[in-house]
């Protein structure tokens, strides 16, 4: 029935049973309902509900109104239910099951190999398969398309048929439920709560069919209770079982009170609602209503601490509570400690948690740490390499001091010998001539004792005449051959300078 | 919907109870379900293993083959098999596209690779094991199988 069709006029409900086999109502049939529905509503547009003893029942107007204006015959489409989407009321046998859809067959067909299943799910499963090599999906039999697939037993069709099954629209609140044959049947005729389309002209929302007769009920009103908007259609729904200001019934003790206040009543007030003993929390399984839960609360000595062990226990929590940020803020502080104790002491904390690397560390391969927490490194490093850099110039400084030092002390050590060598040379020859004077002198003093006893008298003259030429000869070594004269010779001290000088002119002339 | 009607059916059904090794471990929707297998035979090769299989249907399960993988974790390793890759890949003509039928089902399919591995007597990869497991990036229903063993 995928096509509107007309209703055919409401049977006796049980003859439905007999017409479900062929589900499309035949033409003939349709035709003539609808022409005996068209004539007992033309009187009138308006839909009255229980009219006049001459038209149909009520519930033929109900199923049928629409289709009865030549405006509506097209637009009221009911979809017939399908098979496969049907809820079952108990498990049904395995052998009435597709093996391919896993639920009882919809409409069963027959392979050869005595293979059942659904006939759309036997299409599926060949839409896979190329042409020509259509298979059975359990034994891989090859399929002759032109003769296959095959009618079913009567009996098994009638098995299924017998199958209870939910009405489509059970989730809408249609509580039908018979045997699967009648479910085209209801759905189609009788069941108040298929969907068709709104009796007004311009509105395309869906209404069951039993609310069709109220008219359009697909705007907008606003509950006079709680103020909420929401579609007329669920207006009704809205205050029997959600709307917060309209009162209701407690389920225990019948007291009418606001829907909204209905879950504090029954946890703090309501005298018949069950709860536990107030001292559950230490251990107490009393659990009765509550008017009895009153008078065991007195002799309950767990119900007597309970307040005190909640006080404590709320303490304890937001003392838990106050603890948890202290904590956190002890690590944070503790981290930031390191980070300062890593930034002023770098060198020699390398075995702190905080990795820090020593820059003056040759051994240290790795210059930055892999991912540091605050940038220490990064601050550190120029004034660091800064020091590096004077280190080393102070260290190449130092070096060529030492170099110049080196050079000059052994400069210094050089000439010191040299002028030692000098002294030694001038000294050896003062020692020769000295030897040499004192050699002339002691020659001198022999040869002046010898001529002393012969020529007293005439020796005067003698060295009188040699004197004036002697004297600026000798004034070069005058101090010297005094100084030996003084040492070498004290007995001669007494004797004239003139004589002396004339005794070395002598010896001059002799050698 | 087809899918989802079918693997709903299929799953309270296996809730109910299911053969003796083979466990549902998650089945949270209707794409990726997973579950346990053992080899209950004395089959020194799969001795106190346990492997761990991922089924993946497509919208179009049943008639449409899901695809099924072992995983691997720590306390799941793959079996040893001729036909079994070591990244979890079955060769098996049952997941193939031909060799698939809209009558087998999750326990089906569980049911014939413990089968597989019981009868299994060669603790081996598939040859160019290494090649297809460091080369392959196709998604198992992707991949042509040539079927040759008539034996598993």
């Amino acid at each position: 029935m995928s096509s509107p069709s007309p209703i055919p006029p409401p049977n006796d409900r049980r003859s439905s049973r007999a017409s479900s086999n062929a589900s499309q109502p035949g033409p003939g049939s349709s035709s003539n309902a609808t022409s005996s529905l068209d004539v007992a509503s033309e009187p009138s547009d308006l839909l009255v509900v229980g009219g006049p003893p001459s038209s149909p029942s009520p519930l033929a107007l109900r199923a049928s109104n629409s289709p009865s204006s030549k405006r509506r015959k097209s637009r009221v489409e009911k979809i017939p239910p399908d098979l496969h989407l049907l809820e079952y009321v108990s498990p049904c046998d395995s052998n009435l099951v597709c093996l391919i859809c896993h639920a009882p067959f919809g409409k069963p067909v027959r392979l050869v190999c005595d293979h059942y299943f659904c006939r759309d799910c036997l299409d599926h499963a060949w839409e896979a398969q190329q042409d020509g090599h259509k298979t059975c999906p359990t034994c891989r039999n090859r399929v002759d398309v032109d003769r296959e697939p095959l009618s079913v037993p009567r009996i098994l069709e009638n098995m299924l048929d017998e199958l209870v099954v939910k009405c489509p629209n059970s989730r809408l609140g249609c509580e039908w439920s018979d045997q699967r044959a009648n479910v085209q049947d209801h759905v189609m005729l009788y069941c108040e709560y298929t969907l068709v389309e709104c009796g007004s002209y311009d509105c395309r929302f869906p209404v069951s069919q039993k609310d069709f007769h109220k008219g359009c009920l697909h705007y907008t009103v606003n509950c006079e209770h709680c103020h909420t908007s929401l579609m007329r259609r669920d207006l009704e729904e809205h205050q029997t079982t959600a709307c917060p200001n309209k009162s209701t019934s407690c389920p225990h003790c019948a007291t009418e009170v606001l829907r909204v206040e209905l879950k504090a009543h029954i946890k703090d007030v309501c005298a018949r609602a069950i709860v536990p003993c107030p001292g559950a929390i230490v251990g107490c399984t009393f659990v009765a209503e509550r008017t009895e839960v009153w008078l065991h609360e007195r002799s309950c000595p767990m119900a007597t601490m309970a307040p005190h062990f909640r006080e404590q226990q709320t303490r304890l929590e937001r003392n838990e509570a106050k603890l948890e940020p202290l904590a956190r803020r002890v690590v944070i502080l503790e981290d930031g400690l390191s980070n300062i104790t890593n930034m002023l002491y770098p060198a020699n904390d390398n075995a702190s948690s905080f990795p820090v690397t020593n820059p003056l560390d040759p051994n240290n391969a790795d210059a930055f740490p892999p991912a540091p927490l605050v940038p220490t490194p990064d601050f550190r490093l120029p004034p660091a390499s800064l020091h590096d850099s004077l280190r080393e110039e102070v260290s190449r400084i130092a070096t060529a001091l030492t170099e110049v030092e080196g050079r000059a002390s052994m400069m210094i050590i050089n000439d010191g010998q040299r002028f030692k060598d000098e002294l030694l040379h001038t000294n050896a020859n003062i020692n020769n001539m000295r030897v040499q004077l004192h050699w002339l002198m002691s020659t001198t003093l022999q040869q002046r004792t010898a001529n002393s006893a012969s020529n007293s008298t005439s020796g005067r003259a003698g060295s009188g005449a040699t004197a004036s030429t002697s004297a600026p000869s000798g004034s070069t070594t005058q101090g010297a051959a005094r100084n030996r004269s003084g040492a070498a010779g004290p007995g001669v001290t007494g004797h004239s300078p003139f004589r002396r000088l004339s005794d070395s002119t002598r010896q001059d002339t002799k050698l | 919907m087809f899918a989802t009607k079918r693997l709903g059916k299929e799953l309270s059904k296996m809730q109910s109870g299911l053969p003796n090794g083979i466990e549902l471990i998650k089945a949270d929707d209707f794409k990726e379900w997973l579950l346990d297998i053992r080899v209950v035979d004395a089959n020194p090769i799969y001795q106190g293993e346990v492997y761990r299989i991922k089924f993946m249907f497509s919208p179009n399960y049943p008639i449409e083959a899901p695809e099924v993988v072992f995983v691997q974790d720590e306390s799941h390793p793959i079996p040893y098999h001729p036909h079994i890759y070591s990244n979890g890949i079955i060769c098996l003509d049952l997941l193939d596209r031909t060799g698939w039928s809209p009558v087998h089902n999750v326990e089906s399919v569980c049911i014939s690779l413990q089968s597989m591995l019981t009868g299994n007597t060669k603790k081996e990869r598939p040859p160019g094991d290494e090649n297809f497991v460091r080369s392959n990036t196709q998604r198992p229903r992707d991949i042509n199988f040539v079927f040759h063993d008539p034996h598993v």
